[in-house]
């Protein structure tokens, strides 16, 4: 099987990859990242969002040689750090296994200079599907943070 | 003070780092994984199982079947009810009831296996709807003695009933019904199970909402006693009453880790969650509401159809619950009912959030709001003249502690503008409300009024609180750290809160009938009261004073001058490990459920809620949007009103979902949509924000004044949402969801068809053998091609891919697509890793065309078009667009599946990607899918939605790509490069089929072009879906370019996903051409392309939908026009 090397969270690694082998499998089996949660394996939910070479993706359905770095839940957890305490202020996880793909998702939105409307940002957050909080604190959480960038950016 | 207050979740840096650890997550070293194989069949004998070939598979640990378990049930509600094995014995009674297991070393070996098991089974007749199983002569799937297939049977009066209806003034009728709903909690089920040969002692991580009913269903099933059972804690990712009893994942993978030593994970897929495990039970609810002259309810009387599924589980009790609430509703003359639970082959109901109150509240009042309109009263003055109030007690025996519901009436009536709003009725637009009442934890069970919790004191002052429930997302774990701390005097922070560890011993059944904080913050209260008296003493001894004089503040015991940290009054010779550790337990006197009569009052206190909601509902298409919703509860105090408002928001989106979109749908007792991608529950852009209010008042027998609100906030949302449709549009539909088909159906209903449509078949001899062979399907053909054709069907081969290759020209690309046998073009790779794994598509290997740089560019050429490059990603052509304000391009990518698909999806794999049809997707051996010998199941399946309604052939699926439609309407060409060199073919002729192009195999899409001419014309995209992100129902796509006198010189109609392919509606077209863009011009050009239509038996209603856009998208372009002045607009003949 052909050798491969990955950046993961600003590590090299190296791996053997079967053709075919998905990001999220490598990431949760090879390198005991378990943060991307498995909910559905189709790309349908968001709940393995990563950032893989500057893009949200899917990593269930992302082939592992088509990625050269991959940013995860883990590695952004300094970057996430007021998406974080937003979630937690608003009460907007409940059982939490959206929760990693959600954030990762709320942090390449904010990458990407998202404004400041509800209704924008519930259009970005649409690919992740919640089931506990109808999503409102969601919304809420990410506004939160979009309106202290742009808070910050005015002073 | 931190009751009462929010204070973030305990371990809220785990849940959002990704570190909380759920069952698939665990590392356990040497653990098997375990994959079940299932019925394939609604109903069948098992003649033979043979797992010779399996076992010697590679990497097999062990295979268990029913032969390898004790021959026992699960327990359930008792012995009586009984009547489900763990491993399908001797017949199987639904698709996907499991037949055997595997545990081998992956995931891949063990469904290897799978594939050996060879099966024999005679089929025996199915039922799979209600209606068949009742009929005379029907198969019985269970040998009943309440009469075939009818597993339970309630007939009862409460009240006086015959007395009431002396009284009624005005009565209505109707049948309603609510439809199977599925929970999707995010986290698939599953359990490591891992057996200890030596010590007897089977061990246990599991996705439950209840530990105690998984150990004693555990522990009967092996025989084994119930302390040799033990659970340990485990995130668990959403449970809503699914997880609240045994799964049917915990004794499998129980009975491997016994065969094999070792231990042994079971993680069901999707699919499996979407198909196998148990749902929300289908209610069919005949129902007669009286009210007398004043309004004050009379008689109300129901004929309930209960479908079971295959076992009984939960049925039983929720027909139960869904009958008290029935009787309790209100302050009504006299209730009836007779309930039947019907047994079906479909895989069986289970607990679901509400609880059969859903249901029969959606029956309850759409009534009430018939009522009101036969009175001429506001729904709301009826509502609140007939509401349970304190002091009352219900037909069913509630005795109402404290009800507060005229308040939250007032509540909504204010905060959605009720009495300007209802002005505005029949223009499109309306308001409906709808209440519901709860118990907070029913007394189902003799112990089910009692609870334990323990408490530690620490030496390093930390408190941690033993809890033998588990928090499945509802919050508890919050609300119990709140509870200990404000008992003890610490910092919130400094309390740590375990549960599921049966080896905690406390005793808790659990988190279901809104019980959890109910009962738990009463234990850990009532616990933590008794730990802060004993510290109180200890310190006081120390101090020298009285134990009254001792305050538990800060962390520290006090008085006047003295004080010490907690963590000094522990480590006393009587302490357990250095810590004070106190366990007790809290009882509520609460009667226990009666099944004979109905009557008891079964929960401590009531939690009573009033939801109002406005909705705008699209005539043109029949979809209903929600423009606001407001939620009004009394649940009694918060303890944490960031919780309690997270539960009302949730559940109320949940049940928006039950009200607009979500059904599970059969075809032959088969799940045909087991998909995210094919079940439509809301998405974040799907819904309004949700406007919570607490109507807080002190419960006089709730922990800190608290009632439970865990299922409440679903309950009223279908009647609320179905009531507002009904003031907005004057239809009243009785039957959930309310989907677009329902609604533009029942506002066309009594308008003569040839109004608006005009099929002529006679007229087209073109569509005679398609007609005749439609009329051949219900009469005998389907049967013979499904029973006996399928069995022709080719097989897909499993291989694994066996190259990725990664060319850098499209000369390479072409080349190696030429040389290799079977090889596929790749792109994002959204679709063709998936339709691989659904055995639609056998790549040998892929050749990535994304490295190659030239069809990655899009670039404006010099005459002014667009060159879109093949390995373009969807969200940079959206981000390109945006920029270059080709609006319409923004328009149709916005609509197209999510932002992460976009991300990797290309343009051209967007083209080119495989039919959506969810037969064909989902597995079943249709037409397109199996060969000519296999029925198209969407010809007698469910059709409503996803398929062609104008030239279908045998198969009748659509092309799913949105961008086709627009690119038809844009006149763009698609360049392919292969074997011949270059080639051009315009986005029209691109299609032979649906999702099928004209395309070599061995051609790649280079680029795609849109000329300058089309790109300067005025054009609008207009879609119709189920929800945010889903593929078309139908769209539009139009393109016009206008004279300077603003005639309509040039035109393009496209008519998406209402055909095998996207379709120009010419005589559309035609009807618009010189024409100038006024409100009758529309009005008669959009259903010109009518005659064409020959559509199935149920999705007539796309060819008004598909007009209904056409209609939309000429009037947002006749917005556009600079000389029209919106005012100007006359009215819409439709609105």
């Amino acid at each position: 099987m052909p050798k491969y090397s990955l950046l993961v969270n600003g590590e090299q690694v190296e791996l053997t990859v079967s053709p075919g082998e998905r990001l999220l499998r490598v990431l949760r089996d090879t390198l005991g990242l378990t943060g991307a949660k498995e909910a559905c394996g189709r790309g349908e939910c968001g709940s393995c969002t990563v950032i893989a070479d500057g893009r949200p993706v899917m990593s269930c359905i992302t082939l592992v040689t088509r990625v050269t770095s991959v940013e995860t839940i883990e590695g952004l957890a300094d970057e996430s750090q007021a998406v974080r305490e937003a979630f937690a202020d608003e009460g907007a996880f409940q059982c939490g296994f959206c929760t990693p793909g959600q954030i990762v998702r709320a942090v390449s939105v904010l990458r990407a200079g998202v404004e400041a409307d509800d209704s924008v940002i519930r259009r970005e957050m649409s690919g992740n599907i919640c089931r506990c909080t109808g999503y409102d604190s969601i919304v809420r959480a990410v506004r939160r943070v979009v309106d202290e960038r742009d808070e910050a950016a005015r002073r | 003070m931190t009751v009462g207050h929010f204070v973030r979740h305990p371990e809220w840096s785990q849940y959002t780092t990704g570190c909380s650890t759920y069952v698939a997550d665990l590392r356990v070293p040497g653990a098997l994984t375990a994959r079940v194989l299932r019925s394939p069949l609604p109903h069948a004998r098992i003649q033979s199982i043979d797992v010779s070939r399996a076992v010697q598979a590679p990497g097999v640990a062990a295979i268990v079947t029913a032969d390898d378990l004790p021959e026992r049930r699960y327990f359930h509600e008792g012995p009586r009810l009984a009547d489900r094995y763990p491993l399908a014995r001797d017949v199987v009674r639904f698709v996907g009831e499991e037949v055997a297991a595997v545990a081998a070393e992956s995931r891949d070996q063990a469904d290897a296996a799978l594939r050996l098991i060879r099966v024999a089974y005679r089929r025996l007749p199915a039922v799979t709807e209600v209606d068949s199983a009742v009929r005379p002569g029907a198969v019985a799937i269970h040998d009943r003695p309440t009469g075939t297939n009818v597993a339970l049977r309630i007939e009862r009066t409460y009240g006086d009933p015959e007395d009431a209806d002396q009284r009624t003034h005005v009565e209505v009728r109707g049948r309603f019904r609510f439809g199977r709903q599925a929970h999707v909690c995010m986290e698939p089920n599953g359990t490591v199970a891992s057996w200890n040969e030596s010590s007897g002692i089977l061990e246990l991580w599991t996705s439950t909402q209840s530990p105690y009913f998984v150990r004693k269903e555990v522990a009967h099933v092996f025989g084994l006693d119930m302390d040799r059972v033990v659970t340990h804690e485990v995130a668990v990712g959403g449970g809503f009453g699914s997880k609240s009893k045994i799964a049917d994942h915990e004794v499998i993978a129980a009975a491997l880790s016994m065969r094999t030593g070792k231990p042994v994970r079971l993680v069901l897929d999707r699919e499996e969650e979407f198909a196998t495990t148990k749902c929300r039970h289908d209610f069919i609810v005949d129902l007669n509401s009286g009210a007398d002259g004043d309004g004050r309810l009379t008689g109300r009387h129901a004929l309930i159809h209960v479908d079971n599924g295959a076992y009984n589980h939960s049925g039983a009790s929720v027909t139960g619950a869904g009958v008290a609430k029935l009787a309790s509703m209100y302050r009504t003359g006299g209730v009836s009912v007779d309930a039947r639970l019907i047994d079906t082959n479909k895989h069986p109901g289970g607990q679901f959030r509400g609880y059969g109150g859903p249901q029969v509240l959606f029956a309850i009042e759409s009534q009430v709001d018939e009522l009101a309109d036969r009175l001429e009263m506001d729904p709301i003055d009826l509502r609140a003249l007939n509401a349970n109030r304190a002091g009352d007690v219900t037909l069913a025996g509630w005795r109402i502690r404290s009800s507060h519901l005229v308040e939250c009436l007032q509540a909504v009536r204010e905060a959605i503008d009720w009495d300007e709003k209802r002005k505005l009725g029949g223009s499109g637009r309306g308001v409906g409300v709808a209440v519901a009442m709860h118990v907070t934890g029913a007394r189902t069970y003799e112990d089910a009024n009692r609870a334990e919790a323990g408490i530690d004191v620490c030496p390093d002052g930390r408190v941690r609180v033993r809890f033998g429930g588990a928090d499945p997302g509802t919050g508890q774990k919050t609300v119990l750290a709140q509870v200990a701390a404000e008992e003890l005097g610490v910092d919130v922070g400094d309390v740590d809160v375990v549960t599921m560890e049966s080896s905690s011993g406390v005793f808790d059944l659990g988190a279901w009938s809104s019980r959890g904080t109910f009962m738990a913050a009463h234990a850990v209260a009532k616990t933590a009261r008794a730990a802060a008296a004993t510290l109180r003493e200890r310190a006081a001894s120390k101090f020298g004073v009285g134990a009254d004089d001792v305050v538990l503040s800060g962390g520290h015991a006090s008085a006047a001058d003295d004080s010490l940290p907690l963590g000094d009054l522990v480590g006393l010779p009587e302490d357990t490990d250095g810590e004070l550790q106190v366990e007790d337990a809290f009882t509520v006197e609460t009667e226990l459920v009666n099944h004979e009569t109905g009557v008891a009052d079964l929960s401590p206190t009531y939690s009573f809620a009033a939801h109002a909601a406005e909705v705008e509902v699209d005539r043109n298409t029949g979809e209903i949007r929600v423009v606001d919703y407001v939620a009004a509860h009394d649940s009694g105090m918060a303890i944490n009103p960031v919780g309690v408002n997270g539960q009302i928001v949730g559940g109320v989106v949940m049940g928006l979902g039950a009200a607009l979109g979500e059904e599970l749908i059969y075809e032959g007792g088969r799940l045909v949509n087991p998909a995210y991608v094919n079940y439509a529950m809301p998405r974040a852009a799907d819904v309004p924000p949700i406007r919570p209010i607490l109507i807080q008042h002190r419960d006089p027998v709730g922990p800190y004044g608290a009632k439970g609100i865990g299922e409440i906030s679903l309950e009223p949302v279908p009647a609320a949402i179905a009531n507002a449709v009904a003031h907005a549009v004057g239809v009243r539909i009785r039957e959930l969801p309310l989907t677009p088909d329902k609604v533009l159906s029942a506002l066309r209903r009594g308008v003569e068809p040839s109004a608006w449509r005009r099929f002529r078949l006679w007229r087209r001899p073109g569509r005679w053998w398609i007609a005749l062979m439609r009329w051949a399907y219900p009469r005998g053909l389907h049967h013979v091609l499904h029973r006996w054709g399928t069995k022709y069907a080719h097989a897909p081969k499993d291989e694994n891919l066996s190259f990725v290759v990664v060319p850098r020209t499209v000369q390479e690309a072409s080349r190696l697509l030429s040389e290799r046998v079977r090889a596929r073009p790749i792109g994002g790779g959204t679709d063709l890793l998936m339709v691989r794994e659904q055995g639609l598509v056998q790549p040998t290997g892929v050749v990535d065309v994304t490295a190659i740089r030239e069809l990655s560019r899009i670039e404006e050429t010099s005459t002014g078009s667009a060159r879109i490059g093949g390995a373009v990603t969807l969200a940079d052509l959206l981000r390109w667009s945006e920029a270059s304000g080709d609006e319409v391009l923004v328009q149709t990518l916005r609509t197209i599946a999510s932002p992460q698909i976009r991300e990797m999806a290309t343009v051209a794999g967007n083209l080119v990607q495989e039919k959506r049809c969810w037969f064909y997707r989902n597995g079943f051996n249709c037409y397109k899918r199996g060969g000519s010998s296999c029925p198209c199941y969407a010809v007698m399946g469910d059709n409503r939605f996803y398929h062609a309604v104008i030239g279908a052939h045998r198969c009748q699926a659509v092309t799913p790509s949105d961008l086709a439609t627009a690119l038809v309407a844009l006149d763009a060409v698609v360049h392919a490069y292969g074997a011949n060199g270059r080639r051009g073919v315009a986005v029209a002729e691109l299609y032979s089929g649906p999702g099928e192009t004209r395309l070599e195999a061995t051609e790649l899409v280079t680029d795609v072009e849109i000329p300058r001419s089309s790109r300067t014309r005025l054009s609008r995209f207009e879609k119709l879906r189920l929800w945010h992100g889903d593929f078309a129902v139908a769209s539009a796509a139009v393109s016009l370019a206008l004279s300077p006198a603003g005639q309509i010189e040039d035109v393009r109609v496209v008519l998406g996903a209402v055909a095998p392919v996207p379709i120009r509606a010419r005589r559309v077209e035609d009807a618009l051409r010189d024409q100038a863009l006024t409100p009758d011009v529309i009005e008669r050009a959009s259903t010109a392309w009518t005659v064409e239509a020959h559509p199935l038996q149920a999705n007539a209603w796309k060819v008004d939908a598909a007009s209904g856009l056409v209609r939309r998208a000429l009037r947002s372009l006749q917005g556009e026009l600079p000389d029209v002045s919106p005012s100007s607009a006359p009215a819409q003949p439709w609105s």
